[in-house]
């Protein structure tokens, strides 16, 4: 029996107001359990696809369905999907006001009501997970950026998501904090966590995707299982995009 | 001796020029100087102030319901003091030099303002008694602030609003004590109730302006433009003007609240739309990436904006936002041009008076420096309070 | 998975429809403000009506009965009331242009004077900047006014200075001279203009200074650098160099100093001078046309507003840098 559909996007346009057509039929399903990686040339639609799919951009045309509920009008579906669906950004996007802990605290007592006290030990067990649980009090400020990435994947762990979004995580760390990062998003995958991860580390989609993902032009080129990607793609604009990379 | 020597030539004599400039002011103020203090020691006759030291401070109070008065300003002290000592809990030293100054101004007003104005023992004792109390407050808060559970510390803040209610149903009357009617609020008790309560709302007010203004639905947006760049416009004396007189007709029956009141809430829409311009840039300057953020963990929107988006825009917006306050302190001398008798207006009928008449240099004098401190006090308390706020959240480069 | 009813193909209700719900929400808000504007206006109009107050603008015809201390344009208190407001407008439109630029050039030389090499002038600048900007710009007026020019000497004992008379029934200009006690010349200015004046200039003064220290250190430190290592004096870098790039930065915040002069100038009554408001103020306890004067001052006001800042971006388009 085929896991659980948990993404299911067809279709799927948009238009900017100032007439740009950015997403032009784009369609994926991603089941539970899998990691798929989505890169393309800039431009390509790949921020703006996945940032529908939690509601952060609209779409005028086209349906998106996740863990079962549409995406639509009515603001319960909205809510319920983002309680569900975590995402991580390029730049951490960490609240600067609150300390760490706070910062993961903070949705779970407001949005779920679950009681402070448990959130908090539930808070420090997943920055023990990421490796941060001695920056617990501290600020964001404070924090260097690898550790900051680190504390927004705890953060969006800690509402308990089913799937997790992943925004270029690590286009805006020093190289050196690169693998701390990927490694924890690595260890997430081992853990079975559905990820949908728009990035440029070939290395990292060819150790943990279970599917690759090109898109270009607003529309998703080609899929194929990484090893496949890589070596020997179908399509001339993956293969335009790999000698890009390369 | 020799390096300040050097330092006098570097800074005054560094070219002819400077030279010529530096000998030029330091004679001008000289002789400004020696001219000022001798009128001030010699020439001055400082009664006026003296004989009218109650009816400056709280214009024509019922002298038999002070008491009230006295024990508001008592809490006010405490509270202060109290505040103060919590700010600055944590510190090291324990008594910045700043502090140290503010205590020692205090002291010497406490001491010598009091006799200066000839003002009789007892009450001289009192201001003594509330200044002690302030500094024991501010002590006592410093030593022990920070043993304090941070909940504790972040909840004393809502004493303010408490005393606040307090002090209206002293001040006016109510709940068992006699009433005491607007028109007989006068001097500085005036003008500071005028600012304290145009201040407190016009905040709020200026928030939902700026988050009006920054709306996508345009009936808000464009509401809240229309009343900022009407009020924006318009000089505040036609706005005073306006609500004294036309308030009445816009009432049924032509009945209008008091004209205390009706001055109050002008100075509260009026400062409302300048805060809300200070707290718009400070909205400007939070990243869009933040209100992202909240939404994609599932926080609703007026929980987003009061979590993650404010306390960030307000952080940016203090400096310009307290600007504002400074400038409806002042704002509120206008009063006496409508005929209420704030601290300026009372000081227009004591001048009236033919036994003090031609002694309005002595008397704008001290009023001068009376605000001069208020304003400065505020502008230092609100940069005191914006560095505690940087050094917790500055970004550091790692 | 979670369990919602309302899935895939059934219509969403309409207080949970996230694109209904904004409108819902200003349809609200504008009721709201609709029932509460025809509450008001409602009331104004039953008001007036019973006052015999109803909006009309046949009474500025009406001979004026007061007479103006002083006008640039001739008048008595034959003439009517819009005569008088015109006459008001007119002053406080002088008062405003001069104030401007009074303001503009002490404001200036104070704003370059904190960048001087002497300590001195650095720190009274400073000092300046600092007492005037805490206190109340009315209480500096009436300062300005009834401590200062009022206790100006007069008849013979007014100070002279070759072409210039300081005396408490005014400032006489040209060929002052003493005619049975009371000087006369051909340009008079009135101690209450000179007193709104001195008060307005000096107060805005100070924060003109802050403006343009603020635009000059926005000039990079390359910029006094580059022009030192030219050859160029300190002056001549100040006039050449940095101004023209310190104005992109100063020009808009003239802008706002500048209306709040003309705002300012509404104090005027503090003064004695005869400014629009004052002139306003009077015609309304005359006549009683509180809506009709009100919205004649704000019209002005607004218009006022509304030039200085068509001039302001006029001059803010001259000073911005094209870049590519």
């Amino acid at each position: 029996m085929t896991s659980p559909l948990m993404i299911e996007a067809s279709g799927v346009e948009k238009w900017y107001p100032n007439g740009f057509h950015a997403l032009r039929g784009a369609e994926l399903e991603v089941r539970q359990g899998e990691v798929v990686v989505i890169m393309g040339p800039s431009g390509s639609g790949k921020s703006t696809f996945i940032r529908t799919f939690n509601g952060l951009e609209d779409f005028q045309k086209g349906s998106i369905t996740i863990d079962g509920i549409t995406l639509s009008d009515d603001i319960r579906n909205i809510d319920a999907i983002r309680r569900e669906v975590g995402m991580v950004f390029q730049q951490f996007n960490l609240f600067p006001h609150l300390t760490v802990l706070e910062n993961l605290t903070l949705a779970p007592v407001l949005v779920r009501k679950r009681p402070k006290a448990e959130v908090q030990r539930q808070a420090l067990e997943l920055l023990e997970r990421v490796g941060i649980h001695e920056q617990a009090g501290k600020y964001p400020g404070q924090l260097s950026g690898g550790q900051q990435q680190r504390v927004a994947i705890a953060r969006s762990l800690c509402m308990e998501p089913r799937i997790m979004l992943f925004d270029e995580p690590t286009s805006a760390l020093d190289p050196e904090m690169v693998q701390e990062v990927l490694a924890v998003m690595q260890e997430l995958a081992r853990d079975g966590m559905t990820m949908v991860v728009v990035t440029h580390e070939v290395r990292f989609a060819r150790q943990v995707a279970s599917r690759v993902v090109l898109m270009a032009d607003g529309v998703v080129v080609e899929q194929a299982p990484p090893e496949q990607f890589f070596t020997n793609p179908s399509h001339e604009r993956s293969r335009q995009f790999l000698r890009q990379i390369a | 001796m020799t390096i300040s020597f050097q330092r006098l030539r570097r800074e005054l004599f560094a070219t002819p020029l400077d030279g010529l400039i530096s000998l030029v002011l330091i004679g001008v103020l000289l002789a400004a100087g020696s001219a000022f203090l001798k009128w001030m020691l010699f020439q001055a006759q400082w009664t006026v102030i003296q004989a009218n030291s109650t009816l400056f401070a709280l214009g024509r109070y019922p002298i038999d319901q002070q008491w009230r008065l006295w024990l508001l300003t008592t809490l006010l002290a405490l509270a202060t003091g109290t505040t103060w000592g919590l700010l600055r809990s944590g510190s090291t030293p324990r008594w910045p030099r700043n502090d140290l100054v503010a205590a020692v101004l205090l002291i010497a007003l406490a001491s010598a303002g009091t006799w200066a104005l000839q003002l009789p023992f007892p009450i001289q004792l009192r201001w003594w008694l509330i200044s002690a109390g302030l500094l024991v407050c501010r002590g006592v808060a410093g030593r022990f602030g920070s043993s304090l559970p941070l909940a504790v510390r972040r909840g004393a803040a809502v004493v303010w609003p408490v005393l606040y209610l307090v002090g209206m149903v002293l001040i006016s009357g109510g709940l068992g004590l006699m009433p005491v009617p607007p028109s007989e609020w006068g001097g500085l008790l005036l003008t500071l109730l005028q600012s304290s309560f145009a201040i407190l709302l016009c905040f709020p007010l200026g928030v939902l302006l700026a988050l009006g203004r920054r709306s996508e639905l345009p009936l808000l947006r464009w509401g809240s433009v229309v009343y900022i760049e009407f009020i924006r416009g318009a000089p505040l004396i036609t706005l005073l003007f306006l609500g004294q007189n036309i308030l009445g007709f816009l009432l049924p029956g032509g009945l209008a609240p008091d004209r205390v009141w009706r001055a109050a809430w002008v100075l509260t829409f009026f400062a409302a739309a300048y805060v809300a311009e200070a707290v718009r840039s400070g909205l400007a300057a939070v990243p869009s990436g933040q209100l992202e953020a909240a939404r994609s963990l599932g926080l609703p929107l007026p929980q987003a904006l009061i979590h993650v988006v404010l306390p960030q825009a307000l952080r940016v917006a203090l400096p310009a936002t307290v600007g504002q306050f400074i400038t409806l302190l002042q704002d509120t001398t206008l009063l006496s041009l409508i005929g209420l008798l704030d601290l300026l207006g009372t000081a227009r009928t004591v001048m009236a008076n033919p036994e003090f008449l031609g002694k309005s240099a002595e008397v704008y004098l001290i009023l001068a420096v009376l605000f001069w401190c208020c304003c400065a006090a505020l502008g230092l308390g609100s940069r005191a309070l914006e560095t505690r706020l940087n050094t917790l959240h500055t970004p550091v480069k790692a | 998975m979670v369990a919602l009813p309302d899935q895939a193909g059934t219509v969403t209700p309409w207080w949970r429809n996230r694109r209904l719900i904004p409108w819902l929400v200003q349809a609200a808000i504008g009721l709201v403000v609709l029932v509460v504007i025809a509450f008001l206006v409602g009331n104004l109009v039953r008001n007036l009506t019973a006052a015999g107050l109803l909006l009309s603008w046949g009474w500025l015809d009406n001979p004026s009965g007061f007479d103006i201390a002083e006008t640039f344009l001739p008048f008595n208190a034959g003439l009517p009331y819009w005569r008088a407001l015109l006459a008001g407008l007119v002053n406080t439109i002088r008062v405003v242009i001069a104030g401007l630029v009074g303001a503009t050039l002490l404001g200036t030389l104070v704003g370059t004077a904190s960048f001087s090499s002497n300590g001195l002038l650095r720190r009274l600048a400073r000092v300046y900047v600092e007492v005037i900007r805490n206190i109340p710009l009315l209480l500096q007026l009436v300062f300005w006014y009834f401590v200062v020019f009022l206790s100006l000497p007069n008849g013979e004992q007014a100070i002279q200075l070759p072409g210039i008379v300081l005396a408490k029934s005014g400032l006489f200009l040209g060929r002052p001279e003493l005619v049975n006690g009371v000087w006369q010349a051909p340009l008079r200015f009135t101690v209450e203009f000179g007193a709104l004046l001195t008060g307005l200039v000096v107060y805005t003064a100070a924060f003109i200074a802050e403006v343009v220290r603020g635009g000059v250190a926005s000039v990079p430190m390359g910029q006094w650098e580059a022009a030192r290592s030219l050859g160029f004096s300190k002056l001549q870098t100040l006039k050449r160099i940095v101004l023209p790039q310190a104005l992109r930065v100063i020009v808009p915040g003239l802008n706002s100093q500048y209306i709040s002069l003309a705002k300012n100038s509404s104090l005027a009554v503090a003064c004695g001078y005869t400014d629009l408001y004052s002139v306003a103020e009077t015609t309304l306890n005359q006549t009683g046309r509180a809506v009709e004067v009100v919205l004649l001052l704000l019209g002005a006001y607004l218009v006022i507003d509304l030039v200085i800042s068509a001039l302001m971006n006029g001059l803010n388009h001259l000073v911005q840098i094209k870049e590519r």
